[in-house]
């Protein structure tokens, strides 16, 4: 397995690197540069020229690549636009820890994602948990009282819970326990309509989840129906095998045939899929941080965008690429261990 | 009951409970926050603990920097001006108001200098003696000095209107500062002031670091009626009152939080809940909805800089150069003129800007240069049909859309279909307006094709792919005007031969005139007699050329709670313009 897994660790370094060219080429070659939302209208061709230069625009895009990648403090470039390059680069490269400067705040990028980053992962770790907490139990017992009213209540709520837009859904929470719902001790709002805490309190348990509850709610909702239907068809499969048959024929309980022979199993696909899911725990739900005012990945990836901020754009994909790229290798690590079967060469 | 229930229910009255008690123990939802101070006495005595008065605006997203300069998104603005001061101000009809100046310099009182005979001018700057930063040290004309040469550096510099016009600035004495023009500027009084400009600390900032990247942006030194406590990234800003100001007894508000609200709705309920006191920028659709709300007033500016306009690109597609490669179409004034009288602008404002939108004309609408006699166009779409059908475009083959048959900048077959472009992130509103107006220029016989970019590649300069700057559209439709009271550089910016070049100016329709050039030119001055009748010259003009159609001002309006008094919405700067005038009721 250690062979194994250092073999795909060397065989994501090409992976990354054809990513990282294929998204950077995509990144730089959109229209806008030093002209999103935030950047003046009325910039002079000089200023424009000066900007193009920092920012090392005015260089070919393969150079502006290279630069990106291993920095360019190796080498001179032309800092005053005369043609003649005289000074030091400053950059170091994003494989030194260098993301570059943000076009929009003129700071370097890793700060921002820094910031963001933890309370995305603050925000989609919980979810994630109560979508584990909710949709596994919802799973097997749905397909364990498979036709029962149960099963087919859950079933209709899982349809409508699929079928429900995220954003309208974040907009009726807000509606029913913001808007409408009163707390008849002190008449605010039963729950704040965002952010992830109350300004001047200090920290407090029961705001921080009570902060939680709505955004946290909007997340889950889709994910448990897609979960719980899964695991639901899982377990059919699997409660109907020999294995169980001759479980149940042992004299075992209901309760070891289900949880430690047919659970066991039934959750191999779950776990992959799971694994895969990951990278949304870094990546962020951008209805969710953005109706709810939650300072996220998801936020900040739009803002990129929308801002043409490609040290910033290209820092975050590479960010993601990186997630997603592990993902994939643990789920795989994940499955072998949870299933004897397999094994990696 | 079993046991499972049984616990079920516990833990759902206990949740309930902490839900409920946690109401009742924070009481920090209402925007007026009292924060108990402890207040240590010498016999340390318990004292009753002051109320902090507290304000909270709503944003859409972080400000970049305190910045302004740097970067126009508004927000930057919002929180600059609750920190920093500039030379001047601009009041609601757009007349500077000396701010860190001790007065308006003017050649009446002998701070301006003209040298008509080299066509120069010194404008010397007398800085208010009382004014320091909140660290104690003076505000000096050391200051005005560091920012000009900050702005001038080469390398991380940045422009301003009426830069290249300035020779050098000097320092007379500590609290003196000269400007040397190299022409006649009337911009002058804002030129270290207004909506984006400020003066910034010398003993602060880094100026090795340079202008557009210097650490002082972001944790900024105060001269203004607030200072910045916290900045939490995405979240929230706190400003607390500056105890330097030096208007005495002001600010009377002891803390501005600012937090980052992205969601419009979330925003709107925060101010109907009484969670937030104030909103930037209300759009027409939110107006109607806040009307009725008790605890919110919607205050408007008394007119709005912002016009609506079609730009018509003269030059052809794709080319800069409307003498070798004139558009085939828009190049001839009769179809401007034919498209304007097809446009219905009074029902545009009624429908889709709910009757906030004002009809405009001119770019002279507002005070001080509203004199011109300019008459309001007619909406008369069989006229406009007869004009084309004057300038040689008719619809010969039956298909509803004309053809060039006679007319004088196409082949004959030319189909009379073009691109219609316009910006997404206005909204719901504009893009209702494109639509309207491509279906009634459509029944007239003039295909549009609508395209919606984004705002970032219609303004990138042309070496990004800008649409405008590489002249790659035929008509499009965005709003722009001049701030303050000067459109001179505005006037420049847009109408100029010289700002016809890709890059240089935003001259994008490549409208050339030499008679308005020299207008232009003649603007120079701050003989305010020959200014007016220049504009009026220069108004009739553009009137007749139509280079671009101005189509109506949208509104400019904010909202605030109806406890926070003394907000107004300034055509010529942001909200918070006034910031340590306003109180609470």
């Amino acid at each position: 397995m250690g062979n194994y897994v250092v073999r795909r660790l060397l065989q994501a370094i090409p992976l990354m690197f054809i990513v990282s060219i294929v998204l950077f080429a995509l990144v730089n070659l959109t229209p806008g540069a030093l002209a999103g939302r935030g950047q003046s209208r009325h910039l002079r061709p000089e200023q424009v020229a000066i900007l193009r230069r920092q920012f090392g625009l005015d260089q070919p895009l393969v150079m502006r690549y290279i630069y990106w990648l291993v920095g360019n403090d190796w080498t001179k470039v032309d800092t005053n636009g005369d043609g003649i390059k005289d000074s030091p680069g400053q950059g170091k490269g994003i494989l030194r820890g260098d993301f570059g400067l943000s076009y929009r705040t003129r700071k370097p990028v890793i700060d921002s994602i820094r910031i963001y980053l933890k309370n995305t992962v603050y925000l989609m770790s919980v979810t994630l948990l109560v979508v584990a907490i909710i949709a596994i139990p919802v799973g097997v017992l749905t397909a364990v009282k498979q036709y029962s009213v149960f099963d087919i209540v859950v079933t209709t709520l899982s349809f409508i819970g699929q079928a429900i837009p995220e954003f309208w859904l974040g907009l009726i929470l807000i509606l029913i326990f913001y808007v409408w719902l009163k707390n008849p001790l002190t008449g605010e709002p039963l729950l704040p309509a965002g952010g992830m805490y109350t300004l001047g309190i200090g920290f407090s348990l029961i705001d921080w989840t009570k902060h939680l509850l709505l955004p946290v709610t909007m997340g889950v909702v889709g994910w448990v129906t897609w979960y719980s239907r899964f695991l639901r068809s899982s377990m059919l499969d699997v409660i109907h095998q020999d294995y169980v048959r001759t479980a149940r024929a042992k004299g075992l309980k209901e309760r070891n045939v289900l949880f430690k022979h047919a659970l066991r199993n039934a959750l191999l696909p779950l776990v992959t899929i799971f694994a895969l899911d990951l990278p949304y725990i870094f990546a962020g739900s951008l209805y969710v941080e953005i109706l709810f005012s939650w300072p996220g990945m998801g936020r900040l990836y739009y803002q990129a965008a929308l801002d043409r901020d490609y040290p910033l754009l290209m820092a975050i994909l590479t960010f993601g690429t990186v997630v997603v790229i592990l993902s994939n290798l643990l789920a795989d690590i994940v499955y072998a261990r949870l299933d004897p079967r397999i094994h990696y060469e | 009951m079993n046991e499972k229930t049984k616990c079920g229910t516990i833990l759902t009255i206990l949740l309930l409970m902490g839900i409920l008690t946690s109401g009742c123990a924070k009481g920090t939802a209402t925007p007026l926050v009292e924060q108990p101070i402890t207040v240590t006495t010498e016999t340390t005595a318990p004292t009753v603990a002051p109320q902090k008065s507290q304000i909270v605006f709503v944003i859409a997203e972080d400000p970049a920097s305190f910045n302004a300069t740097i970067a126009d998104a508004g927000y930057d603005s919002l929180v600059m001006k609750l920190v920093m001061l500039g030379l001047t101000g601009l009041d609601l009809d757009g007349n500077a108001y000396p701010v860190l100046a001790a007065e308006l310099p003017t050649v009446e009182n002998g701070d301006v200098v003209l040298d008509e005979e080299n066509g120069t001018m010194d404008v010397t700057w007398k800085l208010r003696q009382d004014i320091q930063w909140s660290d104690g040290t003076p505000v000096t004309a050391e200051d005005v000095v560091f920012t000009y040469n900050a702005l001038t550096d080469p390398e991380y510099g940045f422009w301003i209107q009426g830069l290249d016009y300035i020779d050098g600035v000097d320092k007379v004495d500590d609290y003196t500062a000269v400007v040397h023009y190299n022409t006649i500027y009337p911009g002058y009084t804002t030129q270290f002031g207004g909506e984006q400009i400020v003066i910034w600390p010398a003993h602060y900032c880094d100026a090795t670091q340079g202008f557009i990247y210097w650490d002082c942006s972001t944790k900024p030194l105060s001269d203004g009626p607030y200072t910045l406590k916290e900045w939490v990234l995405g979240d929230h800003m706190t400003f607390e009152r500056n105890t330097n100001y030096y208007e005495q007894g002001k600010p009377t508000i002891d803390e501005v939080v600012v937090r980052i609200i992205p969601d419009e709705t979330v925003r709107k309920q925060m101010l109907i809940n009484g969670d937030a006191d104030l909103d930037m920028w209300t759009t027409e659709s939110m107006i109607a909805e806040l009307q009725n709300q008790p605890n919110v007033e919607v205050n408007f500016s008394p007119y709005t800089r912002w016009v609506m306009r079609i730009f018509f690109n003269l030059a052809a597609k794709g080319t800069t150069d409307p003498a070798a490669t004139p558009h085939p179409i828009v190049s001839d004034v009769r179809v401007r003129r034919a498209i304007r009288m097809a446009i219905d602008v009074d029902t545009i404002a009624k429908e889709f800007f709910l009757g906030y939108a004002q009809p405009t004309w001119t770019e002279f609408f507002r005070p001080p240069y509203n004199t011109c006699d300019i008459p309001k166009p007619v909406y008369d779409p069989q006229a406009a049909a007869a004009l084309l059908e004057e300038a040689g475009w008719t619809d010969q083959d039956g298909d509803g859309v004309r053809e060039c048959n006679g007319c004088e900048t196409a082949e004959k077959g030319y189909k009379m279909e073009m691109e219609f472009i316009t910006y997404g992130e206005y909204g719901e509103p504009l893009i209702n307006t494109q639509q309207l107006i491509a279906e009634e220029l459509g029944n007239i016989g003039i295909k549009l094709n609508l395209t919606v970019v984004e705002g970032s590649i219609l303004w990138a300069a042309s070496t990004d792919g800008g649409i405008e700057q590489s002249g790659n559209f035929d008509i499009d439709i965005w709003d722009d005007g001049y701030f303050g009271n000067d459109p001179t550089d505005f006037l420049w910016g847009y109408y100029y031969s010289e700002a016809a070049i890709p890059d240089y100016g935003y001259n994008y329709g490549r409208y050339i005139n030499p008679q308005i050039d020299e207008l232009i030119n003649q603007a120079y001055t701050l003989d305010e007699g020959v200014r007016k009748d220049v504009f009026c010259q220069v108004a009739k003009i553009l009137d007749d050329d139509l280079p671009q159609l101005l189509l109506f001002t949208a509104i400019d309006a904010n909202t605030h709670s109806t406890r926070l008094q003394g907000v107004q919405s300034n055509p010529n700067d942001i909200v918070t313009w006034n910031v340590a005038d306003w109180t609470l009721k």
